[in-house]
């Protein structure tokens, strides 16, 4: 079992068990998604205040648009980033290895000489001493990191303390501020310039030659987190794509954009929907990252999901090609059918019933009619069916009312055994099997 | 197998996992060959006299897409491991449990939670009776667990 083996070698909370360390267990599984029980990937808060990975939570919302853990209902749309965790979760996982590492190895090195009962309590500084040393070598990177965002905050701080003292700074420059657009100019100038080219409001150009800069660090800080936000300026993430309304679109429309996406527009309507919203659903997540995959990842990532649970999974295709247009992901046709068939059944009797009736109503006289039929003299009462017959006839082949009147009534005083040559005739033979069996139960 | 692995496949690796490290007393992974088809063992623990000395043998089956879909869980009969007595439970195995239906079912259950859910559903139980209709629906029932419209009578499970 080369899957099995392969899937023991991923880490699991319980790795802290055994070890001094096992207080970590606790600590990792706040790191782990719920619902694939990873570690945080791209970590998004829903409107509950719950955390799931983005691509999870994404497909959950899809499924049944509740939380996973309480079962409110949820939007895409109003997942917020939780970027703290997405720190901490990346600086758990780099640190984890080398931790994890330190609790397996044997502390028995350091105090050879110590009574048996105090070695567990030896194991805690001692612990707690390498512990100190070892992840302060392996995380000096982000150690590196935090102290450069905590200089870039320090240096925030300068800017806004000159930003606020800059309000009434006068720059000593022999020139006084406009009152109304605070241009700077000479004295002289300024009833002038009031009387002409004041624009009438401060302007921003102006205030800006000296202040922009902390002009935008305070936007930035405006916004919701703005702790180092990991690549500012460096690459601006993908748009995110739309969800889209599947049974609005036509098929046709769902290939197109299958094709402008650069997809596969190949299979059943329902792969086609399955495996757009599994795009946007992927797009999005990767959206939320903050080292976002290129696209061909992203493609080869479809087509795992392609062969393991889209088109090409191997238990699908076979409920797909039974029936398409069946909405359920796991169509099974042979139960359905079984299922049904009583009920196809009924609708067939109470059709065939319904019809009956209504021809028992069409005319009065057609009960005795049907009787007729069955009945082998057909002498007297043969008149008013074969006539009732040939009205039908007359609808069905599109032929004039006038019809009946033009052959004679001898030549359909037979009944029903003169009419089989013509078309209507076989028509009739039709019709008449159908209807005797209700008209006799009627009786 | 294609070395691509699903969602489904790499949750259930971690499920497996962990089963192998511990399980909750009474329940015990019986098999998992593959990442469709589990067995497990499950036995309740106090003294319910409906319960007691049996065990009970569960059969896990896992959709490609688990654990956004539920997994179908039925009990399975053999010569040691009975069907247990339950009015949520037919005698065919089939288990009415709004947790395994599509509406109650939620991403963040596993195996392992299924499993407890069973077990205390059966020691919480005081009736010894079939679901009403039990005769009829395991002669008729060719569906599958989870195609199956449960009506869910009782909350008091």
């Amino acid at each position: 079992m080369e899957v099995l083996d392969e899937a023991f070698e991923v880490s699991d909370s319980t790795d802290w068990l055994g070890t001094p360390l096992a207080g970590l267990v606790a600590v990792e599984q706040s790191f782990r998604c719920h619902v694939c029980k990873d570690f945080y990937n791209s970590p998004m808060l829903t409107s509950c205040n719950h955390t799931f990975c983005s691509i999870c939570i994404r497909r959950c919302l899809n499924a049944d648009g509740k939380c996973p853990l309480c079962r409110a209902s949820d939007q895409e749309s109003k997942l917020r980033g939780n970027w703290a965790l997405r720190e901490a979760v990346d600086a758990f996982v780099s640190a984890r290895d080398g931790m994890l590492r330190f609790a397996r190895t044997p502390v028995v090195t350091a105090s050879p000489s110590s009574p048996k009962r105090k070695a567990a309590e030896l194991d805690s500084p001692e612990t707690a001493m390498q512990e100190n040393k070892r992840p302060r070598m392996s995380t000096r990177s982000s150690k590196t990191r935090a102290a450069q965002a905590a200089a870039q905050m320090a240096q925030e701080e300068i800017d806004d303390s000159e930003e606020s003292d800059g309000d009434d700074f006068e720059p000593d420059d022999g020139l006084v501020a406009c009152p109304i657009c605070l241009s700077r100019m000479k004295p002289w100038m300024v009833d002038k310039h009031l009387d002409t080219t004041c624009p009438g409001s401060p302007q921003p150009d102006q205030a800006s030659t000296s202040t922009g800069p902390n002009h935008r660090s305070i936007a930035s800080r405006s916004a919701p987190s703005p702790f180092p936000p990991p690549s500012p300026s460096k690459t601006k993430p993908p748009d995110r794509l739309p969800a889209v309304a599947y049974a609005m679109l036509k098929d046709a429309a769902l290939r197109k954009k299958l094709t402008d996406l650069g997809l596969s527009a190949a299979g059943p309507r329902q792969i086609l929907e399955r495996r757009h919203q599994e795009w946007v659903t992927m797009w999005n997540a990767n959206c939320d990252s903050a080292r976002p995959k290129k696209r061909a990842e992203l493609l080869r990532d479809l087509d795992v999901w392609e062969r393991t649970v889209g088109g090409r999974a191997p238990t699908m295709s076979r409920a797909l090609n039974m029936g398409a247009q069946i909405r359920d992901k796991e169509f099974d046709g042979a139960a359905w059918a079984a299922k049904h068939d009583t009920s196809f059944k009924d609708l067939i009797a109470n059709a065939r019933r319904s019809r009956a009736q209504a021809e028992r109503k069409a005319g009065g006289d057609e009960g005795v009619g049907e009787s007729a039929n069955s009945n082998p003299d057909p002498s007297g009462l043969a008149g008013p069916p074969t006539q009732q017959q040939t009205e039908v006839f007359d609808l069905q082949s599109g032929s004039p009312a006038s019809r009946p009147s033009q052959p004679g009534p001898p030549e359909y005083g037979n009944g029903v055994e003169g009419l089989p040559g013509t078309d209507n005739g076989d028509r009739a033979t039709a019709l008449i099997p159908e209807l005797n069996p209700f008209a006799l139960h009627s009786q | 197998m294609p070395p691509a692995a699903g969602f489904a496949t790499k949750r259930l690796g971690k499920e497996l996992q962990k089963i192998h490290n511990s399980l909750p007393p009474g329940i015990d992974l019986v098999s998992a060959e593959n990442f469709e088809e589990w067995f497990l063992d499950i036995r309740v623990l106090d003294s319910n006299p409906l319960y007691k000395d049996q065990t009970y043998r569960l059969k896990f089956k896992f959709s490609s897409s688990y654990p956004i879909e539920p997994p179908e869980v039925v009990f399975v009969k053999l010569p040691d491991r009975p069907i247990p007595i339950h009015p949520h439970i037919y005698s065919n195995g089939i288990i009415c449990l709004d947790l395994l239906g599509q509406q109650g079912w939620s991403p963040v259950q596993n195996v392992e939670s299924v499993c407890m859910s069973l077990q205390s559903m059966l020691t919480g139980n005081t009736k010894d009776e079939r679901p009403p209709g039990d005769e009829d629906f395991v002669r008729a029932n060719r569906l599958r667990p989870k195609d199956i419209d449960f009506f869910y009578h009782d909350n008091n499970v």
